[in-house]
């Protein structure tokens, strides 16, 4: 079962099997072991991906919100940030030859990578969509505001 | 009539196999053309500014096309850095894909009226008639790419002189080519311009000029862009910048600069700064103007608080650090960028608003 959130007239979908970050990153796995991924949320930002990189290596240890990678589409970058505190294990080699599986199959082939880690702090779908009505505001703020301020 | 143009391989850095190969399959279909003069140099970056290479490409006076593995936007202010300057050859291979899927509209080029709110260095800067033209080698991986794209622009540079305008949209009639491409042999003009170091191309095979490198390391500025603002300057602790005879900014001591820091690209107030062999497409001289602006998600992906200033001020602590420098934080360098920035930001709004407008939020 999928759950919608509405970005204007776009449906991102949000599968109910998985757990999410407020980083719009899926999680998906067992407690203590979890491979991420972008949500509909932060590929419909980003849109078509064509660089992505990583700062870190698996057996690297991380603060939840370290910077660990960079992003570009052809209209936003972006840098990546942990979402958890944990160890990286494992990056989703693939995508470095070709990123474009994270707009084709984003919940499958266009995993980023995984961690050990406490997922005490990822959220259900339904508390996640809560999450995204408070966002979806300041989203749209920020990325009008970066001509504002 | 038949003017030569000057070919330009600039080889990979890091000698790829695969790398060498597509130079070596371009080069060698070059060889058959009449009309093309082809040089292969080592990497155009790491090139000594008084070797053998940069002399050649100086004594270059016709039109120039130079394949190389960076953005065309590097290759042609590494170039300009050395006086090799020209008009700007619009090369195909530049043109966006236009990928079946993308159907967003495209985004307009920003007005001329908003792109010239403040007069760039390039307005004070005399550049020649001839073209140049860059080619990113990363662009395409089969060789008739390029060699198709150099024969274009070979019919481009003959045929301008005649019929100006209507040849360049319309599409030339065969035989016109081929006479274009293959002269009759008593119609080549060919002595070797002026100063021209490049040897005389008769039966010549490729000019290969042999000249060790080693990797550099240095801020390219794009002129285009570049106000003169004097921020790099201000910004840089390791004097890599200075000025001219002319005030104008100069990258002066290329080589004091830090292997791997790109701190002042993201000081400089209008994105001039290029390191061409940076990781981030943006700052290794990634597209034109529309496209090196982007929006910025990090905050939304969990970034705290980081703008480029503070990323640019923590990146330069820590080469004074490894250097055993005292750390400067944000107190040196730094003081005059908002009032100048705010003036730049105003030919951004367009560009934003368009990608907004193309996000569709
Ligand atoms: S900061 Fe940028 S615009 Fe200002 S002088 Fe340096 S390169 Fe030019
Ligand atoms: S990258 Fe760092 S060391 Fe190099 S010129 Fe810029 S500020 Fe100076």
């Amino acid at each position: 079962m999928n759950l919608v959130f509405k970005m204007g007239e776009y449906e991102a979908n949000f599968p109910a099997d998985r757990k999410y970050a407020p980083n719009h990153m899926w999680a998906l796995g067992t407690e203590g072991s979890w491979r991420f991924g972008f949500s509909a949320y932060a590929v419909r930002l980003l849109q078509d991906v064509y660089f992505l990189d990583w700062e870190v290596a698996p057996g690297m240890q991380v603060e939840q919100g370290k910077h660990i990678g960079d992003i570009e589409s052809s209209k936003a970058e972006s840098t990546l940030h942990a979402p958890l505190a944990g160890t990286i294990t494992s990056i989703n080699a693939q995508l470095l030859q070709d990123p474009s599986a994270i707009n084709v199959d984003k919940y499958g082939e266009g995993w980023l990578f995984e961690m050990d880690a406490s997922g005490d702090a990822l959220l259900e779908p339904t508390a996640y969509l809560e999450h995204l009505e408070d966002v979806w505001e300041v989203t749209q703020k920020t990325i009008k505001g970066q001509f504002n301020q | 009539m038949a003017k030569r143009v000057a070919v330009v391989v600039s080889q990979g850095q890091s000698h790829h196999p695969a790398k060498r190969q597509l130079e070596e399959e371009i080069v060698a279909s070059l060889l058959g053309e009449s009309s093309v003069d082809v040089t292969v140099i080592p990497h155009l970056y790491d090139l000594k500014p008084d070797g053998s290479a940069i002399l050649c490409l100086q004594g270059i006076a016709q039109e120039l096309i130079v394949l190389s593995w960076m953005f065309p936007r590097a290759t042609r202010w590494i170039l300009g850095r050395y006086g090799v300057l020209g008009q700007e050859g619009a090369s195909l291979l530049d043109q966006p894909s236009d990928d079946a899927e993308d159907e967003e509209a495209e985004i307009p080029e920003p007005s001329a009226e908003l792109q010239d709110a403040l007069p760039r260095v390039i307005e004070s800067i005399e550049i020649p008639k001839r073209k140049i033209y860059c080619l990113n080698l990363a662009n395409a991986k089969e060789p008739s790419v390029f060699v198709d794209e150099i024969r274009r622009i070979v019919t481009e540079a003959q045929v301008q002189p005649l019929q100006p305008i209507d040849w360049l949209q319309g599409k030339p009639k065969p035989e016109q080519v081929k006479r274009m491409l293959d002269p009759a042999p008593g119609n080549v003009e060919h002595q070797g311009s002026g100063n021209g170091s490049v040897t005389d191309p008769q039966h010549d095979p490729a000019n290969v000029i042999e000249e060790t490198t080693e990797r550099r390391w240095y801020p390219v500025i794009d002129m285009s862009r570049c106000t003169n603002c004097m921020e790099c300057i201000d910004f840089c602790l390791f004097g890599v910048y200075g000025i001219d005879q002319a005030d104008t900014i100069l990258v002066e001591q290329p080589d004091n600069c830090r292997k791997g820091c790109p701190a002042c690209s993201r000081v400089c107030p209008e994105n001039a700064i290029l390191f061409p062999q940076h990781k981030t497409p943006a700052i290794a001289g990634s597209g034109d103007a529309t496209e090196a602006i982007k929006i910025d998600l990090s905050k939304l992906f969990g970034s705290p608080d980081v703008d480029a200033v503070e990323m640019a001020v923590r990146e330069r602590d820590e080469q004074l650090l490894i250097a055993g420098r005292e750390t400067v934080g944000d107190a040196v360098g730094i003081a005059s960028r908002s009032a100048s920035h705010a003036a730049g930001d105003a030919d951004d709004l367009d560009r934003l608003i368009d990608q907004l407008d193309a996000l569709d939020l």
